[in-house]
């Protein structure tokens, strides 16, 4: 019956190609929709939330908490209102996660705060007894690589087209000769931060021009809502 | 044998008798084919190195199968389930609304009792990370609510001030009275404003009127401090305090429920 198509090889690869594509069009076509865009009023990270985002994925944060709220009600009663996809548009890559060992924090800044933070990477049991997360009490200690962060945002606003530097966006430049511009400014983020935190060891290494992972996670944390 | 009874597992018990059956028949059927067909019939005309291919029909079975699910399909996508005809976001959006209407009414006219079990429930799950499950802020990492409403609570506020409720008068400094004048006035506003008013009730009366009602909503209505009126206000505002930041809940709990929460945080201090 295929014995004519089994003749041709050439042709038989190119209908093997084409059929094998739709289902990728499929896929990759309403990443285009309207949908997709960026939801109003959704700006893309700072270089400080950026180096949060960073934390937050080398200490594998995703690997028990997800940031996908879905349209059912006991959902939305304890994480707020469900996901939508626009509100993804700047993550690179998306942290959905797969896995809820701990809550969902896809709208954490709305009902937790900086001071709540502190607390609780400090010694998760002190505010939430019972909770079997481990503590991150190394992140008070050890910087946040801006140098990164600085790199990621210059590269998605280069190579992606993400809004940065637009009125009313967050600033990044335009050449990596601006990095101590971007850094100067992530230190004010820091320091709006550190003035509603009380570890001292984190505020004085703040007014020394350095930012402790956990400054920067929380500039991140506080950042999704 | 109480789950026989339900039809649904009626249905999968039988089905899997079925499934099972059909299995060890269809499996000896070919099993036993093996051991005694001989190849036979007709070699299609394509060889591959001397690997020949019998023109086999499909089994009739198999292939009207196949067909039925190709007209099965054509009815799921343009009759049965049309793409269009439903959205995930249109039943969460009717399970929502018909969730909230069924709530409001059945709890419309709900005693102190079961307000307070309610309370209790979304506190557990809302306040609790904060104020800590017994209510007391953790060792002062929250306001201790075991002291809100009472004598206690008031002086708490004149020592300590207040910010971020964000009325119109701005914040409440910290310190405005002290020693026995504060006594008496938390005293008196903590018992409801009833009875004689202190004359250092005039410090607070600059803000929030001599009738301590927050001069139609320039500052928060103290004749309301330890009601749950009072909790829902903060509920709504959010808060910045000496402590830290309390988030406003403003739309993410529902009228009941603020009310049960207010109950609830009453009796944390009242000890009813």
């Amino acid at each position: 019956m295929f014995h004519w198509l089994e003749k041709r090889p050439f042709l038989f690869s190119v209908g093997v190609f084409l059929v094998i594509a739709f289902a990728g069009l499929i896929e990759i076509v309403p990443d285009f929709a309207q949908a997709s865009r960026p939801v109003t009023g959704k700006k893309p990270y700072t270089v400080l939330q950026i180096a949060g985002r960073q934390v937050y994925i080398k200490d594998s944060c995703n690997a028990c908490h997800s940031q996908l709220i879905r349209p059912f009600k006991s959902e939305t009663d304890r994480y707020g209102p469900y996901s939508v996809s626009g509100e993804y548009a700047y993550d690179r890559p998306f942290l959905w996660g797969s896995k809820r060992t701990g809550p969902d924090l896809h709208r954490v800044g709305e009902y937790r705060t900086t001071d709540w933070h502190e607390n609780h990477m400090w010694e998760p049991t002190s505010v939430v007894p019972g909770s079997i997360m481990p503590s991150y009490k190394h992140m008070f200690h050890q910087n946040a690589d801006l140098e990164t962060a600085f790199a990621e945002a210059l590269t998605v606003k280069k190579v992606f087209n993400v809004p940065y530097d637009k009125p009313g966006m967050p600033k990044v430049g335009n050449s990596k000769s601006d990095f101590e511009a971007a850094k100067k400014e992530a230190l004010e983020e820091a320091k709006k931060i550190t003035a509603d935190m009380k570890n001292q060891d984190v505020k004085d290494a703040v007014n020394r021009g350095e930012i402790p992972e956990i400054v920067a996670l929380i500039a991140y944390m506080n950042s999704l809502h | 044998m109480n789950w026989l009874s339900d039809n649904v597992n009626q249905l999968s018990l039988l089905g899997a008798a079925v499934i099972l059956i059909l299995t060890v028949y269809v499996a000896g059927k070919y099993i036993k084919q093996m051991k005694t067909d001989k190849a036979t019939g007709e070699l299609a005309e394509e060889n591959w190195d001397g690997i020949g291919e019998y023109k086999n029909e499909l089994p009739s079975g198999w292939a009207y199968t196949f067909l039925g699910t190709m007209v099965w399909a054509l009815w799921y996508w343009t009759a049965g389930y049309p793409v269009d005809a439903y959205s995930q976001i249109g039943e969460y959006n009717e399970e929502v609304a018909a969730h909230s209407k069924m709530f409001e009414s059945k709890w419309a006219n709900a005693d102190s009792q079961t307000l307070q079990e309610m309370g209790e429930g979304v506190y557990l799950v809302q306040c609790a990370p904060c104020h800590g499950i017994a209510g007391d802020g953790m060792g002062g990492k929250a306001a201790d609510l075991t002291v809100w409403g009472s004598k206690d609570g008031v002086l708490d506020v004149i020592k300590n001030g207040s910010k971020g409720l964000g009325f119109p008068m701005g914040e409440m400094p910290a310190g405005l009275l002290s020693g026995e004048a504060a006594e008496k006035v938390a005293e008196y506003v903590a018992g409801g404003m009833k009875g004689d008013q202190p004359a250092e009730f005039a410090t607070c009366a600059g803000c929030h009127g001599q009738d301590g009602k927050g001069m139609g909503g320039m500052a928060p209505d103290i004749s309301e401090y330890g009601t749950p009126e009072f909790v829902k206000m903060v509920l709504d505002h959010g808060k910045k305090g000496f402590i830290g930041t309390m988030v406003s809940f403003k739309g993410r709990l529902s009228p009941v429920q603020e009310q049960a929460v207010g109950t609830y945080i009453l009796s944390l201090s009242h000890g009813e």
